[in-house]
């Protein structure tokens, strides 16, 4: 009795109605609890909002999102970083995670969440014309029409985007056909192999979801970049696009018959997470592996079931993927990442036009420079060692004032690169600003300089200006020219750019716009990076 | 001056309760159920977290409360302070942290053989090929097509999965977790001619070998959870061979939620070994916990409902006729893992290959 008058007491007090002894059946993990759950994540996760606020009101638990490529992530984990700032990390995968050891001692309770293969999404045409309808293709296959330049695709960069990742691990592990997971020894024997395959990416991105509305865009003419036949991307985002209806074809998807590697979205909580957050953790990944919330998943975002029970729909035309298997360590992915940038993918000419009037004298032209160099190596960091100059990369530097100044190219050689770079870095080192700001005449005077694309190369111009024009041609003479037809236009937004002008220039080139008004212009330049 | 009001009636109703409560606490009736907190074999967690299995802590006065971890990473890498137990699911685990802690005490309340989770399509391509003989997976036969690299697509008439993908037992990480420990006390068994490995000379022979079995699997999950529930999900692509606690499939069947499909199989080893969940208690209150699961004829039983074979072997089986479940063979070809040192010694070097 004493009890129950302690239990009603305490009912007043909190003047709440009383938890259910009962499991409740629509409610199977009890009453909400409020808890925050702060998440270091990939940005593809951006289409989970939708099911992550029901999730906040069956469950109680607010998920606060944070995104981050998964190396970067990897490197603020192995830093110490995420302590106390992060609960949690939702990336597509922990494997490149677990290659770093500092990273993958601070990894907790891993849940997975739901699944979903990269594979190559062709437009129905370029399916018939390879002859593949109907028909299971390998890699080497694959490879083998890319080589030919019987289609061609685009794909993230792989050290910005785990699909780009996935893809080149998936596509090395395949053509090296031990039916064991790749490793170091293995990279130069793969690389012919391996740089007939990219050959046919015609297109880079630091990002999928720019990499879709360039895929798209370029697709309906409604960008002056040359259409591409395909996308390597995930399932999920390829269906996505279908579903959407924009595009004037449907994307067919090919499964490769030798195998797939899959992105399995472990919601992983960190080792050093605090208890609240332990028992969130606990209630939220429980909520999102109910076989109504999978269901759920699997109808607004496209991607496969986690848990046994869940029939898949019919849109996942292929059901039982072979799974390829994932390097384990760190020197096997990193002679894959540095092969791929280096001796493999197409290479770069890549053109700066860089904006050293008065204005820039101090921070500014001191940020620049140091922006630069940054990308000569001089940035330590795992990600800065996948996003500097490549080899094989013809650079060329055209920074101006109230005229255009003279153009210094640099080319960085695949092996020995480093008396190049130090070039570059002397010549970023030597930048003064004084002068005007003639931006269109120095646009045009780039894109003289690069004259006719090589098509077997990524060819791209980036425009840093802190100011407006003031010198020379304006906006509305480079745009009647129609050069940007040719060569797209990566535009910083710095000082007091203007936002206009360079939203127009990115638009008409098929660009897009970099803002380091707010983010350090080194960070800047290096994103753009995955672009070129 | 309302406001003021319901100040001094808060004040008063939490007076009130302080009261109530202090005065029932030293009345009669239960204690308040106490906290105490575990660190366990991820495959453990369902049955603490089933309200039966709370009841029956609560009657006792416990609340227990679990993390799930690697059985290694228990024993090497989890700071314990904050835990009053550790359940790693073997003896080796176990032994480690009684060693480095010097605790004698040690419970094991539950077992469960090592299998493999598999298909239908594989059993018959499998048996076919020699692999599978009286419907267990010969461990001699199987490790020879693993040394020679044997990819599925190379086994003759294989048209039910022609994978280019090595033959091999998708396992978890032998860094991290206790299964994959497990399996290679299987495999170092057979590879060193049916004796267990007790000399630093025969691991140094074998283990070139038995690093493959590891290494060419590429990447593989920290917990036992993790494959077994892609073999659920996924299905026969991504993971032919699960290896798998008796205990996880056996779960599934008795719970009968359509998880176990028709085609699916659960093979056992030849030879096998016996996983054994010892829970360490660190202070009073997981002594406690220890001495319930042992001897708590509630939860005894419903371990065996979780699929864990209690000491008392009739319990399992009891539960098994019950729910219809097909009673597992008898298994006679039963091995003991080597020393704690030696697979200890053994995992650490096949761990520094991992680059």
């Amino acid at each position: 009795m004493r009890k129950l008058l302690a239990i009603g007491l305490v009912l007043a007090l909190a003047g709440c109605d009383s938890a259910a002894p009962e499991p409740d059946p629509g409610r199977p993990l009890g009453p909400p609890q409020p808890g925050v759950l702060r998440v270091l994540a990939g940005s593809e996760l951006a289409d989970m909002q939708p099911i992550l606020d029901e999730a906040a009101k069956a469950t109680g638990v607010q998920v606060k999102l944070t995104f981050s490529g998964t190396i970067e992530g990897a490197e603020t984990l192995a830093r110490g970083e995420a302590t106390g700032k992060f609960d949690a990390v939702w990336f597509s995968s922990n494997r490149y995670l677990q290659t770093q050891p500092d990273a993958d001692r601070r990894l907790g309770n891993q849940v997975k969440i739901m699944n979903s293969p990269v594979v190559l999404g062709l437009s129905a045409d370029a399916v018939r014309r390879l002859g593949w309808e109907g028909k299971r293709v390998t890699w080497a296959q694959i490879a083998e029409a890319a080589g030919a330049k019987a289609f061609t695709y685009g794909m993230t960069d792989p050290s910005a985007s785990n699909s780009g990742f996935s893809a080149l691990v998936g596509v090395a592990s395949a053509l090296a056909g031990t039916g064991a997971a790749v490793n170091a020894d293995q990279i130069a024997a793969i690389t012919p192999g391996l740089t007939e395959f990219f050959s046919a990416q015609t297109l880079s991105a630091g990002s999928s979801g720019w990499l879709s509305d360039a895929y798209q865009r370029r697709a309906a003419g409604a960008d002056p970049g040359e259409k591409v036949d395909g996308l390597v991307n995930y399932e999920s985002v390829l269906l996505s696009m279908n579903a959407d209806g924009k595009l004037p074809q449907p994307l067919s998807l090919v499964y490769p018959s030798d195998g797939v590697v899959s992105a399995d979205y472990p919601f992983t909580l960190l080792s050093d997470a605090p208890d609240d957050a332990r028992s969130a953790h606990q209630r939220l990944t429980d909520h999102l592996r109910t076989p109504d919330v999978q269901r759920r998943i699997m109808d607004q975002t496209r991607r496969r079931p986690a848990i046994p029970g869940v029939e898949l729909g019919g849109q996942f035309a292929q059901r039982d993927l072979v799974e390829l298997p994932f390097p384990t360590g760190a020197d096997a992915v990193d002679a894959l990442l540095s092969a791929y940038f280096n001796k493999i993918r197409r290479p770069s000419r890549t053109l700066y036009v860089l904006d050293t009037s008065g204005s820039m004298q101090g921070e500014r032209i001191e940020a620049l420079r140091s922006a630069l160099i940054a990308l000569t190596g001089a940035d330590g960091s795992l990600v800065g060692k996948y996003r500097g100059f490549r080899g094989r990369e013809e650079l060329t530097l055209l920074p101006f004032s109230s005229a255009p100044a003279a153009p210094v190219t640099f080319v960085v050689p695949d092996t020995g690169p480093r008396p190049e770079l130090d070039r570059i870095k002397a010549f970023a080192g030597g930048l003064k600003a004084n002068g005007g700001t003639a931006i269109y005449d120095s646009l045009t005077r780039g894109y003289q300089l690069l004259g006719q694309p090589d098509p077997a190369k990524f060819t791209s111009i980036v425009l840093m200006t802190d100011g407006q024009n003031t010198n020379g041609s304006q906006y509305a003479t480079f745009e009647s020219a129609g050069r940007g037809a040719r060569i797209p236009v990566f535009t910083v937004l710095f000082g007091e750019s203007s936002q206009d002008e360079m939203n127009k220039v990115a638009t008409l080139t098929g660009g897009k716009v970099f803002d380091a008004r707010s983010t350090p212009l080194a960070k800047v330049f290096q994103e753009i990076r995955g672009y070129q | 001056m309302k406001r003021r009001l319901s100040i001094v009636l808060a004040a008063l109703l939490l007076v009130a309760v302080v009261v109530v409560i202090v005065i029932d606490q030293r009345g009669e009736g239960e204690p308040d159920a106490r906290v105490v907190r575990g660190v366990i074999g991820s495959e453990k967690l369902a049955f603490f977290h089933d309200k039966r299995v709370i009841d029956v802590f609560a009657k006792h006065g416990l609340r227990v409360e679990v993390d799930p971890a690697g059985s290694r990473q228990i024993a090497t890498s989890v700071d314990l302070g904050r835990y009053e137990f550790v359940f790693p699911s073997s003896s080796p685990a176990a032994q480690r942290i009684q060693r480095d802690r010097k605790i004698t005490a040690g419970y094991t309340p539950f077992s469960s053989p090592m299998a493999v989770a598999t298909f239908e399509p594989i059993v018959a391509l499998l048996t076919a090929n020699g692999v599978i003989r009286n419907g267990q997976l010969d461990v001699a036969k199987y490790l020879e097509l693993a040394k020679a690299g044997t990819r599925w697509d190379q086994l003759p008439g294989n048209t039910a999965f022609p994978a280019r993908k090595n033959l091999l037992i998708t396992t978890t990480d032998p860094r991290e977790s206790n299964s994959a420990s497990m399996y290679l006390a299987i495999v170092s068994f057979v590879a060193n001619g049916n004796t267990v490995v007790s000399t630093e000379e025969a691991s140094t022979k074998l283990l070139p070998q038995l690093t493959k079995l590891f290494l060419d699997q590429g990447y593989t999950q920290n917990s036992t959870e993790g494959p077994f529930e892609d073999y659920l999900a996924a299905g026969m692509g991504k993971t032919p061979l699960a290896l798998i606690y008796e205990s996880q499939f056996l779960d599934r069947q008795i719970r009968g939620d359509g998880a176990i499909r028709p085609d699916m199989r659960m093979l056992y080893l030849a030879p096998t070994v016996f996983s054994k969940h010892t829970l360490v208690p660190l202070s009073d209150n997981g002594d406690k916990v220890g001495q319930l699961l042992t001897t708590d004829p509630e939860l005894t039983r419903l371990a065996a409902t979780f699929g864990f074979r209690p000491t008392d072997s009739r319990v399992l089986g009891q539960v098994l006729t019950e729910k219809g479940v097909a009673a597992p063979p008898e298994l006679v070809d039963i091995i003991e893992p080597p020393s704690y040192e030696t697979l200890e010694r053994m995992l650490d070097t096949i761990g520094r290959q991992y680059r």
